[in-house]
């Protein structure tokens, strides 16, 4: 016999702060780039405006829903993200409105980013948020997508015979994001919003 | 991500929506008023 969820209902009237990695999708020149979750329905996180959870299973149910797993996903540690696919891009982001929370992490009907980096994928996926170095470049995909490198695996992607088209600068790029968003860069992982990811995580 | 098994639902209604302040529109109110006319009633120098 399966276990009975419990679900009681808590009422917070700040939002939670947790961890998530996008995608980034931009113009050609780089002069315009957006959020994009890494699963789900792919849309961009508007610039300015809450992102709001949608259902590619369901729509008429209310998001999220406890026993499906539409929503807005986040994490409370940033190394739960190492395994994500391809992310191109770190922050805390706020929730807020409807949330399930996880065992690691929450499911939020409405979020926006706070504090934002480029992430070398391989570097990230490798040795974490202590990764040794910033990224360098930006290659810029056909269709859009964007991804961040360092130095040294640009040059690996080269030497074995991975895709770069175009390559634009990641500062410019980095630049361009955290004013479309009109948010902060996240420098120190550990310190992100002022404390460590537990303290983040205890506002709740 | 896996973030495992769901625990409960959290309703949030923040005080103050975590969205960057609207940029006031720094375009003045009013329009500049036109350039005066030199003087040309007087002669030049």
């Amino acid at each position: 016999m399966p276990a009975r969820l419990e679900t009681p209902v808590a009422t917070l009237a700040e939002p939670i702060h947790a961890w998530r990695t996008w995608t980034l999708v931009g113009s050609r020149d780089g002069s315009q780039v957006r959020l994009a979750p890494i699963a789900g329905d792919g849309r961009p996180w508007p610039p300015r405006r809450p992102a709001a959870a949608s259902c590619t299973r369901d729509r008429s149910h209310v998001r999220p829903e406890l026993e499906c797993t539409c929503g807005l996903h986040a994490v409370e540690s940033p190394d739960e993200l190492r395994r994500t696919r391809d992310p191109a891009v770190l922050g805390t982001v706020a929730l807020w409105g409807r949330i399930v929370e996880h065992e690691h992490g929450y499911r939020a009907a409405l979020a926006y980013p706070q504090r934002l980096r480029l992430l070398c994928y391989l570097c990230f996926t490798l040795w974490g948020r202590n990764g040794p170095g910033d990224c360098e470049v930006v290659v810029r995909h056909r269709g859009g997508r964007m991804v961040p490198l360092c130095g040294p695996h640009l040059e690996l992607s080269r030497r074995y015979g991975y895709r770069v088209p175009r390559i634009l600068s990641a500062r410019a790029i980095e630049s361009e994001l955290l004013a479309t968003y009109a948010v902060d860069p996240l420098r120190e992982l550990v310190r992100a919003n002022g404390g460590t990811a537990e303290s983040i995580s205890a506002r709740r | 991500m896996d973030i495992g098994r769901p625990k409960r639902i959290i309703e949030v209604d923040p005080v103050s929506l975590p969205l960057p302040e609207v940029v006031p529109d720094l375009e003045p109110a009013t329009p500049e008023p036109a350039p005066v006319e030199p003087d040309r009633s007087r002669p030049a120098p």
